[in-house]
């Protein structure tokens, strides 16, 4: 009996303590409260130094989640309008961030590393219309030294889709 | 049943046939031997080493060949040295076989660790990512990691295009050679082969154009690996993001079994489409094949062309209205003479629909004058009384039995009634082919009667008198010995077609040939399982339009009517002439076939389409129906098979199914409410023809477990193929099969044939028409406008290879290149890719010269 | 004792048919037509004990007993498809002695009914292949092939084809299928072609070696053959001895010589350097060290030193010989020559050429080595046809009485590892 009063007190102590505390409010949207690395907030699309698309439209990322948020329409590249290295590229890929539960599955599932989830959290919409993010929205900027896509090519030099597999050791 | 075998596989007795080899044989009892090269429908060839097992075989004495026991008393056993192919070797009597030892198990592991190291292992973007045996047996007995180094990996082209619609994935393929001997063994196609050695071999196409074959598209359902793809699909999908619905091809009478798989697209602002088309596996039907007409001539179902909205005709245009306006406007129309009313179907329509035609005409508008706007083959009254038996399956023909084709090009006509026929004849049945010219079908037959144009009616005559009586004339000649051959069958299976035959021809064919099957050999062949006649009709459902009486003469269930209506022929005639005064054509384009100059003295044409055809441009009111991938509805193959299909896409605008569109005329004529559903319509079918009787959707829907299982979990065994979970269909018992048939009265045909050099319309798989055209990856298949004439015409006419020549089809001047190939027989020329015309008739080729050709 | 097979070097011009009649032959041809019955014929051959000299030592009378009596089409087929490496005494027989061939294969049709006689060349041998077809057109004007031969009923007619540079084709499905225009690619026994071979016919297949003894066995009898060599691999046997010895070429003996005896008949050693190793059948046979030399050379000979005679091609190395290089070299042959029809075979050779040629290197590791031999080991007896376990005798060999020339190979790259690692990341 005595113990739980005890425990009360310790508790009030705490809350006493925060009450002459001045109070925290981060001024958003002009003040941005950093995230943590690790934090998993809207996707992006990424490329390659060339500036070709990682993505390769093999819908993996679409089968592995569990929100069904990801549809991915593919095609194929040639060598005078390519989109990404290999054979296939996504056509259409497109997120509805309303289904999206952030999980990072996909990212899990993506044999190249194409969809990452960085640390944009500011998703807001004004109708389910504009929830879902195209490809044009999701894609990175061309990198400094890249070509943007479609880019045309010399035949033979991006035949592989997924470009190099380590040995596995 | 001696020749039953008995043997142990892993502990479990099982009892197969002679000749059955121990992977198959394992399959029985569910004993699943990973395989890539093997196939059940192929002969085996041993070569992939996956199905390596343990074989023990008894011992026996040698001196007295007694068999040998252990101390225990269980049978001596000698496993011989090392593992045996399960997949080559056949079952023997007391054969132990081990599929789950040490061994056998690792020899799994090193063969699967084999295929990978030269695999490229690029599942992320290959087509048979998600069901590909390859991936399925690494999961299953693969090592999870390579010892090879991904650097010492081979690099082969990837984009190889082996033809139009097959690409070849050099890096993929294992080299199982399932492909080449697909098109070697079953279809008589052998345009691709292996090429070089070791790891060099690689497949390459011999035939040009690449891959030619209208077969090509059944290789990439059992290539085991993603190697070969079809154009049509090619990144279409992935294969866990379709749905598959069930469907029957839309194309032949054979009425194959197939499976749309469907997806959402983007691409169709968010329409579910076709991706693409599979075969079913029907084992009476189709087997596990299709053809590629089947496969790739979907496309029109979700063309942008396709007619919305009603039409009416307002101020000399065409212009949008409602349903009701547009259903109101045509009920009234037609409520006129019912003798100055007539009405046109197209074969192509379910028998829901071609139910509903007839009963608007028949009890609602009271008239007989319906009739299928394409009279180009009779003979549906005959087939009803003497067609092929049910529970026949064309797979148990074989020695002792014999087919008879006539008049028809199976190869181009239905594809695969060709392949069935092919193999029967290969199983040992004796094909006899009766053509005024060379068809495929020759090769594999034991007679080809070849009669000159005009001469098939009296070869066949010859025929069926020949049979009647066991002839010892000293005259043998082909005709005589294919009538013995014929006589002497246990089974008699009959096909036949119209080439080169006009309307009436064709009736007294089928008359001939009911009466060959109904000659008394000991036993009649009329009405006994696998014998009887298939009609080979142009379309999918003219079995059905028959059966429904969409016939001037006949009500549905063959019941004769007491007046007879026009024929389309006669329709024709008063639509010049003006004897009609409205027109219903639904699912035919008359005018675009060349059977209709125009709309004649018409006051009203109402034309229920697909399309705005050439038809329906002048039509008063175009109705826009639905295609059989947009609702349910069943087809009757030439088997008379009826068999069920399912919507598989959304309706396209505010498109109504044919039956419904009818129905809702017929209210407003007073035909009372119309059916909420189609399989309701059937069972009003299933009510007034007898002979659907006991049929309702429930039971078209059935069915039973086939041999060999494809398409399940063990996608290495059978194929892609789907399973058949939909319905197997259920084929109608003819008059003979329940009672005595009468012989039946052939009437004297007067042909009226002008003499001089013949031609010929000639069937082509890929003819251009509506539906083919609307299918990209066909264009380069598609027939081009060709008459071939043998080298004495050509000289006579003094035409030569690739001369351009006008001729003249229903009237109407067509431009066709000439090919002059011995093949074709003297005096007939054969024409093809142009519309159908009946009969023969005189060859007057105007040669084009170039000038002429380059203004044009 | 005189030479039986290779009498061509006894006798000058015995390729000329008048001088090969003058010397006995188409004697036994004779004997056999008039006075003996196919059965006879069958009975004798098995009873000398003849063995196949291709490499496979089947019994050359109980094969051709197996072909079924009674009417239809059968076969004989002659393999001269010598593609064994070091292996060149078909190609003497067929330029030199090409009437002994014929008369064998003539005795051969007659005793299993056959009217037809192929012979299949190598495509490179066409000096040997001129020969015989000229000595096959004299055959043919002599009487002894053609209509009626020697007054009897028995017909037969002998074609010569040209195989395209492929050694599989010595195995005698793919024998038989590019024979018919087909890819040379083995298949699957059963059937086996004494049932359904050429054209899906009964037929014998069989070396020309084997031919050339049989006229010698009917002459003189298969008492007088079984004297010869030993009890259970009687007969005489061309050896061809190739590499590092004095006189290379071919040695007829009787079978039962020791290795030794062998080496010292082609003049030892060459230039005096220490023997190392030889292989005894080409490439396809396990290497033996001097600890088998003095293995006789018979069917049985090398199997307690874990090889074969084969057909008796006899490499023999010296001291200076890399044994990596050498297996490397024998497997490039073997990869090279595969037909790509089986998986094993197929990839697991174009794998071990990988491992092996990083191993001679000098890029290697010591799990190179342990991937090498466990890939052999995959292949072994699990391959459609034999070629599988030749490919990887050589190798399996090499390791094994060589091991430390393999463990220098990747220990002299200390940092084997490592370069590996830079070479897959280069490619």
């Amino acid at each position: 009996m005595f113990g739980m009063i005890a425990e009360l007190a310790k508790g009030m102590g705490i809350t006493l303590k925060h009450f002459f505390q001045p109070p925290v409010t981060t001024q958003y949207p002009e003040v941005k409260r950093p995230v943590r690395n690790r934090f998993k907030g809207r996707h992006e699309l990424k490329r390659y130094d060339n500036g070709l698309e990682r993505c390769i439209g093999c819908s993996l990322c679409a089968a592995a989640c569990p929100a069904d948020a990801i549809f991915v329409e593919a095609a194929e590249n040639t060598d005078d309008e390519r989109y990404s290295p290999g054979e296939r590229f996504a056509r259409v890929y497109e997120i509805n961030m309303l289904r999206c539960i952030f999980c990072g599955y996909c990212e899990d599932a993506c044999p190249t590393q194409a969809i990452v989830l960085e640390h944009n959290y500011e998703l807001s919409f004004y109708d389910r219309q504009s929830a879902i993010y195209t490809k044009d929205m999701l894609i990175v900027d061309v990198p400094v030294n890249g070509r943007p896509t479609p880019q045309v090519v010399e035949p033979g030099v991006f035949t592989k889709a997924i470009p190099m597999m380590e040995n596995p050791e | 049943m001696s020749d039953l075998i008995t043997l142990t596989i892993d502990g479990v007795e099982v009892s197969v046939a002679k000749g059955t080899r121990i992977a198959d044989a394992a399959k029985r009892i569910g004993n699943d031997i990973p395989v890539f090269c093997h196939h059940p429908k192929l002969e085996p060839v041993g070569m992939c080493r996956m199905c390596l097992v343990e074989v023990g075989l008894p011992v026996r004495d040698r001196a007295t060949g007694a068999l040998l026991t252990n101390a225990d008393g269980s049978p001596q056993l000698n496993f011989g040295r090392g593992l045996q192919t399960a997949c080559t070797i056949q079952v023997s009597e007391g054969m132990v076989v081990r599929t789950a030892t040490e061994p056998v198990l690792e020899a799994r592991k090193s063969v699967i660790e084999f295929l990978l190291t030269s695999h490229p292992l690029d599942c992320p973007i290959c087509d048979k990512g998600g069901e590909c045996p390859l991936q399925n047996l690494t999961m299953a007995h693969g090592v999870g990691q390579s010892r090879m180094h991904f650097g010492d990996k081979l690099k082969l082209d990837k984009h190889v295009p082996l033809g139009d619609l097959i690409y070849l994935d050099r890096e993929r393929c294992i080299q199982c050679a399932r492909c080449i001997r697909f098109q070697e063994e079953v279809v008589d196609d052998p345009v691709i082969r292996f090429h070089n050695r070791g790891r060099s071999l690689e497949i390459v196409t011999l035939s040009d154009p690449g891959f030619d074959s209208v077969w090509s598209g059944n290789t990439t359902d059992i290539c085991p690996v993603g190697a070969l793809t079809t154009a049509d699909f090619r990144f279409g999908a992935r294969p866990w993001e379709l749905t598959p619905v069930a469907s029957i091809c839309p194309h032949c009478p054979v009425g194959c079994n197939t499976t749309m798989s469907t997806r959402r697209e983007a691409m169709a602002n968010g329409r579910t489409v076709i991706k693409r088309i599979m075969p079913r596996q029907n084992e009476a039907v189709n087997e596990i094949w299709i053809c590629d007409k089947g496969r790739f001539v979907h496309h029109f179902a979700d063309h942008a062309n396709r007619l919305t909205q009603p039409l009416i005709r307002q101020n000399g245009k065409l212009v949008e209205t409602s349903w009701g306006e547009a259903l109101d406007f045509v009920a009234g129309k037609l409520q006129i003479d019912a003798h100055m009313v007539a009405g046109l179907a197209g074969a192509r329509l379910s028998n829901e629909d071609l139910f509903a035609f007839q009963r608007l005409f028949r009890d609602g508008l009271k008239s007989q004058n319906i009739d299928l706007a394409k009279r180009r083959l009779a003979g549906g009254d005959v087939a009803a009384q003497v067609g092929l038996s049910s529970g026949s399956n064309l797979k148990d023909l074989g020695k002792g039995d014999a087919i008879l084709v006539v008049a028809s090009d199976l190869h181009d006509e239905a594809p695969v009634w060709w392949l069935r026929v092919k193999q029967a004849a290969e199983r040992g049945a004796t094909l006899v082919v009766a053509n005024a010219r060379a068809t495929r079908l020759d090769a594999f037959a034991a007679f080809s009667l070849h009669y000159e144009a005009g001469q098939a009616l009296a070869t066949v005559n010859q025929l069926v008198s020949m049979a009647k009586v066991e002839t010892d004339t000293a005259v043998t000649n082909d005709i005589v010995s294919a009538a013995e051959a014929l006589f002497k069958a246990e089974n008699l299976v009959i096909f036949y077609g119209s080439e080169g035959l006009a309307y009436d021809e064709t009736d007294a064919l089928a008359k001939l040939l009911g009466n060959l099957l109904l000659i008394e050999n000991g036993h009649k062949h009329a009405g006994r399982v696998n014998n009887g006649l298939v009609p080979v009709w142009p379309h999918n459902n003219t079995q059905g339009a028959w059966d429904m009486g969409v016939h001037p003469a006949y009500a549905p269930g063959y019941k004769p009517v007491k007046e007879a209506g026009l024929d389309a022929t006669a329709v024709y005639a008063a639509v010049a002439n003006g004897d009609l005064k409205a027109l219903y054509i639904a699912g035919a384009d008359p005018v675009g076939d060349g059977l209709m100059p125009d709309r004649g003295k018409l006051d009203f044409l109402v034309v229920q389409e697909l399309f705005l055809t050439d038809t329906a441009v002048l039509a008063d009111v175009v109705l826009p129906a639905q295609s059989w991938a947009e609702r349910e509805g069943t087809f009757t193959t030439g088997e008379r098979r009826v068999q069920r299909y399912y919507p598989a896409i959304p309706v396209v605008g505010q498109s109504r199914p044919d039956w419904q569109i009818l129905a809702q005329i017929g209210e407003r004529v007073g035909l009372g409410k119309p059916a909420f559903a189609a399989s309701l319509t059937f069972k009003d079918v299933a009510r007034i023809v007898p002979q659907y009787k006991g049929m309702d959707y429930r039971t078209l829907a059935q069915v039973e477990k086939q041999w060999p299982d494809v398409g399940g979990e063990d996608l290495y065994y059978g194929g892609n193929a789907y399973e058949n979970r939909s319905g197997l269909g259920q084929q109608w018992p003819v008059t003979a099969e329940k009672s005595a048939v009468a012989h039946f009265d052939v009437p004297t045909v007067k042909t009226g044939r002008k003499d001089g050099l013949q031609m010929m319309w000639t069937a082509v798989l890929y003819a251009p028409g509506t539906l083919v055209d609307c299918s990209d990856v066909i264009a380069p298949r598609k027939a081009q406008p060709v008459a071939a004439l043998h080298g004495t015409d050509a000289a006579r006419l003094a035409v030569a290879d690739g001369d351009w020549v006008e001729v003249m089809v229903n009237g109407t001047a067509v431009q066709v290149t000439v090919r002059v190939d011995d093949r074709a027989p003297v005096g007939l020329v054969l024409v093809a890719g142009v519309p159908w015309w009946p009969g023969t008739a005189v060859a007057d080729l105007k040669k084009i010269v170039a000038a002429a050709l380059a203004v044009n | 004792m005189a030479n039986l097979l290779l009498r061509h070097r006894d006798i000058p011009d015995l390729h000329k048919i008048d001088v090969y009649r003058k010397h006995g032959g188409y004697e036994a041809l004779h004997k056999a037509i008039t006075e003996m019955t196919p059965q006879g014929v069958i009975d004798v051959v098995r009873s000398s004990g003849l063995r196949g000299r291709g490499g496979a030592g089947f019994p050359t009378g109980v094969k051709w007993s197996f072909i079924p009596k009674g009417p239809g089409e059968k076969y004989v087929v002659i393999n001269t498809d010598e593609s064994e490496t070091g292996t060149f005494k078909d190609r003497e027989l067929s330029e030199k002695n090409p009437h002994q061939v014929i008369e064998g294969a003539i005795i051969a049709a007659y005793s299993i009914g056959a009217k037809t006689i192929y012979n299949y060349f190598r495509g490179e041998f066409m000096d040997a292949g001129y020969a015989m077809e000229e000595a096959i057109r004299e055959a043919y004007a002599a009487g002894f092939l053609g209509k009626n031969i020697l007054g009897s009923d028995f017909s037969c007619d002998f074609y010569c084809h040209y195989g395209a540079g492929a050694y599989i084709c010595g195995e005698e499905t793919a024998l038989i299928n590019s024979l018919q225009g087909e890819l040379g690619q083995p298949w699957s026994k059963p059937p086996f072609p004494a049932v359904e071979g050429l054209y899906r016919r009964p037929t014998v297949v069989n070396n020309t070696e084997t031919l050339a003894n049989v006229p010698l066995i009917l002459v003189n009898g298969a008492d007088w053959y079984m004297s010869l060599g030993t009890d259970k691999s009687p007969g005489v046997k061309i050896v061809c001895m190739s590499g590092h010895v004095e006189k290379p070429g071919n040695y007829e003996v009787e079978l039962g010589v020791t290795y030794r005896e062998l080496l010292a008949m082609a003049g030892g050693m060459r230039d005096g350097k220490k023997f190392k190793a030889l292989l005894p059948s080409g490439g396809s046979g396990p290497v033996i060290t001097e600890k088998a030399l003095d293995a006789p050379l018979t069917y049985e000979g090398l199997t307690p030193h874990g090889s074969v005679m084969g057909s008796a091609s006899v490499i023999v190395m010296d001291e200076t010989t890399d044994m990596v290089w050498a297996a490397l070299k024998m497997l490039h042959f073997f990869k090279h020559e595969s037909c790509g029809k089986c998986t094993p075979c197929r990839e697991g050779t174009f794998w071990m050429e990988k491992l092996l040629h990083r191993i001679y290197e000098g890029h290697g590791t010591p799990q190179d080595v342990q991937t090498l031999e466990s890939v052999a080991n995959q292949i072994g007896g699990r391959t459609l046809c034999a070629l599988g376990d030749f490919a990887i005798n050589p190798v399996l060999s090499t390791i094994k009485h060589f091991p430390e020339e393999y463990r220098a190979k990747v220990q002299g790259s200390a940092n084997g590892q490592v370069k590996a690692a830079a070479r897959t990341a280069v490619a």
